[in-house]
């Protein structure tokens, strides 16, 4: 099972590069973000949300999220996502996978916060760092 | 007159010293109310397709109590999981055949983990209940003895074809799990009555004072220590006490000869190697969604030495403690915590623990809490007489 991850991890930082480099074209013409958190740096936009909306200790839950490059800055090729909590300086048990639903847009599955606390959701686009706190009670 | 006067002013100051109230504050009465209601809800694994069936809890309490799943006919489900002792032994590690490396732990409230045995290896509770049947140290069985039992036993082979509509199958490993998914719907109905605590966090609930402030002032000052400046339910997280994965506590894992208990590291490449694992063919859930965690769980390097978070519900019935058994009382636990050293734990470990410190006051105080946990009276259904299978 090991390999089949690894396998379905290595595909899925494909499509995700893959992705992200149509993406990159599409932001040329127009780069919408859809409704949610809304993440800044000088290059890129980013809105997310979680599925449900609500996150539970302890309950799986999933995440969407949309970037669009700012003018003359383009989408990088890689990206990589995360959680941890600073305070206590660990992440997740799990690893979540991600996909790209087109359009600029990904979805990511397997987010377990195990712990009540601050977490903080870490998006890697191509080294530039995007960070979210939410609490979970 | 005087006397009766006196009486009464002794009773009455009696009731108050008995009946008081700490003023917990909004963010730890949030936290106490985390912890309950209770029982929690709960819904039939969708992975297994005997789960809350009636049958099939009948089906996996004969098997339960049935010596002959061992070869040797002297080791039952039951040997180590003992209903008369909270459903463990109380032996430090369990003894099967021979003596193995872990403690036992209670099947109480087992239906609400979401990973199973000390180290996680199993990712169901009918793929945690087929390892003790296999294990050499314990059971010693096979899948071919096991099969071989129940197809020739009659009560057994009809029971299973009631249960799952068809007879025995020909291949031993599909009947394997379908006996272990008999065995798990039996297990999943050992969940633990209402607790004194149960009381208290419901009263606070609603706002019921005088019914709250009947809670032993000695539990009310334990639990503020548990959910404050202790930490204990970060981890000891929900109603069932437990946030259901693994840390390492400073507990050691040298076994017996030498060897290294790996923990939730071995755990999780044992995982991934078993073919009863919710991605392989006999997961019945059409979804998929119960194998959410087994394709996303992690090997990391910080697994070594993290062993699964206990619920605590009964946890002053289930001595001795921590996955060796290696402490003998619940003061020997609270004085664990108390007087942990950094030094024993990862160095990428929980940072949380910390020693606490605590002044003998204070951790009885915390043993007073977790005997509160105890059930009042058991939830469980009395053992029926049942028809024989026809």
């Amino acid at each position: 099972m090991e390999e089949r991850r690894d396998a379905f991890r290595r595909h899925a930082q494909a499509l995700i590069a893959a992705g992200l480099l149509a993406g990159a074209v599409g932001a040329a013409q127009a780069c919408e973000l859809p409704a949610g958190t809304r993440l800044e740096s000088k290059r890129l936009e980013l809105s997310y949300r979680t599925i449900p909306p609500r996150i539970k200790v302890g309950e799986h839950f999933a995440l969407e999220f949309a970037a669009c490059p700012k003018p003359g800055a383009a989408l990088p090729e890689r990206i990589k996502l995360d959680a941890w909590m600073p305070e206590h300086k660990h992440g997740m048990n799990y690893r979540p996978d991600l996909k790209p639903l087109g359009a600029g847009s990904y979805r990511s599955d397997g987010w377990l916060f195990h712990m009540p606390g601050r977490w903080e959701f870490v998006f890697d686009l191509g080294g530039e760092r995007l960070t979210h706190s939410v609490r979970i009670e | 007159m005087k006397r009766i006067a006196l009486a009464a002013l002794l009773a009455l100051a009696a009731a108050s010293a008995a009946a008081q109230l700490l003023d917990f504050t909004d963010a730890e009465t949030r936290a106490i109310l985390r912890h309950g209601p209770w029982p929690a809800p709960w819904t039939p694994d969708p992975s297994n397709r005997a789960s809350g069936i009636r049958e099939a809890v009948d089906l996996g309490e004969r098997l339960f109590f049935e010596p002959r799943l061992s070869p040797s006919g002297k080791v039952l489900c039951a040997t180590c999981h003992a209903p008369f002792r909270g459903w463990q032994d109380s032996r430090a590690r369990a003894f099967g055949l021979v003596e193995v490396d872990r403690n036992t732990p209670s099947l109480l409230n087992v239906r609400y983990n979401r990973w199973f045995g000390w180290d996680g290896a199993g990712d169901s509770l009918w793929a945690q209940s087929i390892r003790p049947i296999l294990d050499a140290r314990e059971m010693g069985g096979s899948q071919a003895q096991t099969a071989a039992l129940v197809r020739a036993d009659p009560e057994f082979s009809c029971r299973y074809a009631k249960v799952f509509g068809a007879p025995p199958p020909v291949s031993d490993e599909a009947l394997l799990a379908g006996i272990a998914k008999a065995l798990a719907a039996f297990q999943e109905t050992l969940v633990a009555g209402r607790a004194a605590f149960d009381e208290f966090r419901d009263a606070l609930e609603k706002g019921n004072r005088a019914a709250a402030a009947r809670y032993p002032l000695a539990a009310q000052r334990g639990l503020r220590i548990f959910v404050g400046r202790g930490n204990c339910s970060t981890c000891h997280f929900g109603p069932a006490f437990s946030n259901g994965e693994f840390h390492d506590t400073g507990v050691p894992f040298f076994i017996a000869g030498g060897g290294v208990d790996p923990g939730r590291h071995g755990g999780i490449r044992k995982l991934t190697a078993n073919p009863f694992n919710l991605l392989g063919r006999y997961n019945d859930d059409p979804t998929g969604g119960s194998a959410t965690k087994t394709l996303h769980v992690s090997l990391e390097h910080r697994n070594f030495g993290e062993f699964k978070v206990p619920g605590l519900r009964n946890v002053a019935r289930t001595a001795p403690y921590m996955h060796n058994g290696g402490l003998a009382t619940l003061a020997d636990v609270v004085r664990h915590y108390s007087e942990i050293s950094p030094d024993r734990l990862h160095s990428d470990g929980e940072i949380l623990l910390k020693p606490l410190r605590l002044s003998a006051e204070e951790s009885a105080d915390l043993v007073a809490f977790l005997e509160s946990l105890t059930e009042i009276a058991s939830a469980l259904e009395p053992r029926r007489p049942s028809e024989p299978c026809r």
